[in-house]
């Protein structure tokens, strides 16, 4: 791994346990300034730990966090990192404008060009609601309100966990538009999701998480050419299953009272492959959950 | 960066409709009941000092007291984690925490001062009030640091049980409601090292014509420096805990 000191995030074996649970098992992570990265698992993959150590938050049971060369509360403490945790609920007591100022107050005098309060609050599309009691809000304009707090300090590092989780379509488009503003003035950006389509369409690069270790690492296109997209099925009759495992696009398969069901990642060419050597059999076609999706990954012996 | 997440508190604290109730209503209210129904006893007017001292410190104890518990109930909100993520240091939320909590304490004494000087016509030289009420009001320290050590260590349900302990059964002890000479001895001696009779003693020393005992100093220093290594510890294992 590259020791790079000038590198937002830097995760050297970073493990933690919760009891007897093993939330993280050592993961691996360095993210090079300027990109979008997405922590793509399923829910309990270990991403909400990873980023709490990540943060600073959390402290590794074994290995180290840095971010840009250093301990992450450094980094925290300098304004260089607007992060937003996957939950949290807003305070009594103050506007949303009052909190959204305190934020960027806190980042102003921590040295940071910060924008200008309105300007943020247009930004995280909080306008309408600027005046209102910050624990009043539904549940997408409370976390347009923390995505505002994140980025409320112009952050070299953007850290968002689950930043989709609850909005709807229209505050989703929203969300990501203001993440790709941040990533194209120059800031680094990772985020974690459990939607392939979400990691694929905003990030340059794909970190699969499952069960507490990466088990892939690539670009949007190497990840999909990985993860068995499609379950193709049919009854096996007297075919060794082993004869299927070679066939074209075909990750990971099980067999399941008689039927065979082949993970692939181009269902296409595993049809013609199965029409071609008189297969097929009461077939069938569907979408490979992100679930299936992640236990091939993980079956194939977690290879980067 | 102390003064501004100060003043967010402390707005916070302002626009809480129970705190006005818990710290500001009620005090005031017992102290009308006790001095009109001169339950203290002895002399009416000297009973209408002592129990202003005692009611006014009453609703400063109950005000730091609530400081603990907004922390505690802040914890599962997310905020102190919001606030870990945001530049500024835990040291300074912690100061923070603590000083809104003595602010908070102003209203109460305020109020039960003014109630004495204006309903009871409790008569004090200006040098003397203003000495009583800058004891009242900065003496209270000590307990606003150690609310804000039971406010992280605590999750909110016992803090507030905490809280409630402290304020009404350290009250009684300390003879904010009664005065002590009317406990029995063994008890008096008791009540004499508590944190809270000091503080009153603060006051009352005053009030009565006098200067606050240096053993009575000594005994909050005392109380001070343990509720700080306290708080300290709460607030560092906290913080690394997450």
């Amino acid at each position: 791994m590259t020791t790079n000191t000038t590198e937002p995030v830097v995760l050297d074996g970073v493990a933690k346990s919760y009891g007897p649970v093993r939330a993280v098992a050592g993961i691996d992570l360095a993210v090079a300034a300027g990109g979008v990265v997405a922590l793509l698992g399923p829910n309990g993959a270990g991403k909400s730990t990873t980023i709490a150590m990540l943060l600073g938050l959390t402290e590794p049971d074994s290995g180290r966090a840095a971010l840009f060369g250093g301990p992450p509360e450094r980094a925290v403490r300098a304004g260089r990192v607007g992060a937003m945790p996957q939950d949290g609920r807003l305070i009594g007591g103050v506007s949303v404008r009052e909190l959204v100022a305190f934020a960027r107050g806190a980042y102003a005098r921590a040295g940071r060009d910060v924008p200008p309060l309105d300007e943020l609050l247009e930004t995280a599309r909080l306008t309408g609601v600027a005046g209102r009691r910050a624990d009043r809000l539904s549940g997408g304009q409370a976390q347009r309100v923390r995505f505002a707090l994140a980025v409320a300090g112009n952050p070299d590092l953007l850290v968002l966990d689950e930043p989709s989780a609850g909005l709807d379509a229209e505050a989703r488009r929203d969300l990501w538009a203001a993440v790709r503003g941040c990533a194209a003035r120059g800031a680094t950006v990772l985020f974690s999701t459990h939607y392939l389509a979400e990691a694929d369409e905003f990030a340059d690069r794909i970190v699969v998480v499952d069960r507490g270790r990466v088990v892939a690492d690539g670009t949007s296109t190497a990840i999909k050419a990985r993860v068995p997209a499609r379950t193709v099925s049919l009854d096996l009759g007297d075919t060794p299953p082993a004869a299927l495992d070679a066939l074209p696009g075909v990750v990971g398969g099980e067999v399941r009272g008689g039927r065979a069901e082949l993970h692939t990642t181009d269902s296409d060419a595993t049809v013609r492959a199965l029409a071609d050597a008189g297969l097929l059999r009461g077939l069938e076609v569907r979408g490979a959950s992100l679930e299936e999706a992640f236990l091939t990954l993980t079956a194939d012996g977690g290879a980067r | 960066m102390i003064l501004a997440y100060t003043r967010l508190e402390v707005t916070r604290l302002l626009r809480d409709g129970g705190y006005l109730a818990m710290c500001l209503v009620s005090p005031l209210m017992m102290y009308l009941v006790f001095t009109n129904l001169d339950i203290a006893g002895g002399d009416g007017r000297d009973a209408a000092v002592y129990a202003m001292v005692g009611m006014a410190g009453f609703g400063a104890v109950g005000a730091v007291m609530n400081g603990g518990v907004a922390i505690a109930e802040d914890k599962p909100l997310g905020w102190i984690a919001q606030l870990r993520l945001l530049p500024i240091r835990p040291v300074e939320v912690v100061v923070g925490r603590t000083v809104c909590a003595v602010v908070a304490s102003a209203p109460p004494i305020a109020a039960v001062c003014l109630a004495g000087g204006l309903v009871d016509g409790v008569g004090l030289s200006p040098a003397r009030w203003v000495a009583v009420v800058l004891l009242l009001w900065l003496g209270v320290t000590p307990l606003a640091v150690l609310s804000t050590g039971l406010g992280y260590t605590l999750p909110p349900r016992l803090a507030q049980l905490a809280g409630m302990a402290f304020y009404l059964g350290l009250s009684m002890l300390g003879g904010l409601w009664f005065p002590i000479a009317k406990f029995p001895g063994w008890l008096a001696d008791v009540a004499r090292a508590t944190p809270v009779n000091r503080y009153g003693d603060l006051a009352w020393a005053v009030a009565d014509g006098g200067a606050p005992a240096a053993s009575t100093v000594a005994v909050l220093a005392g109380w001070a420096a343990l509720f700080t290594v306290f708080a300290t510890y709460a607030c560092r294992r906290a913080v690394r805990r997450g």
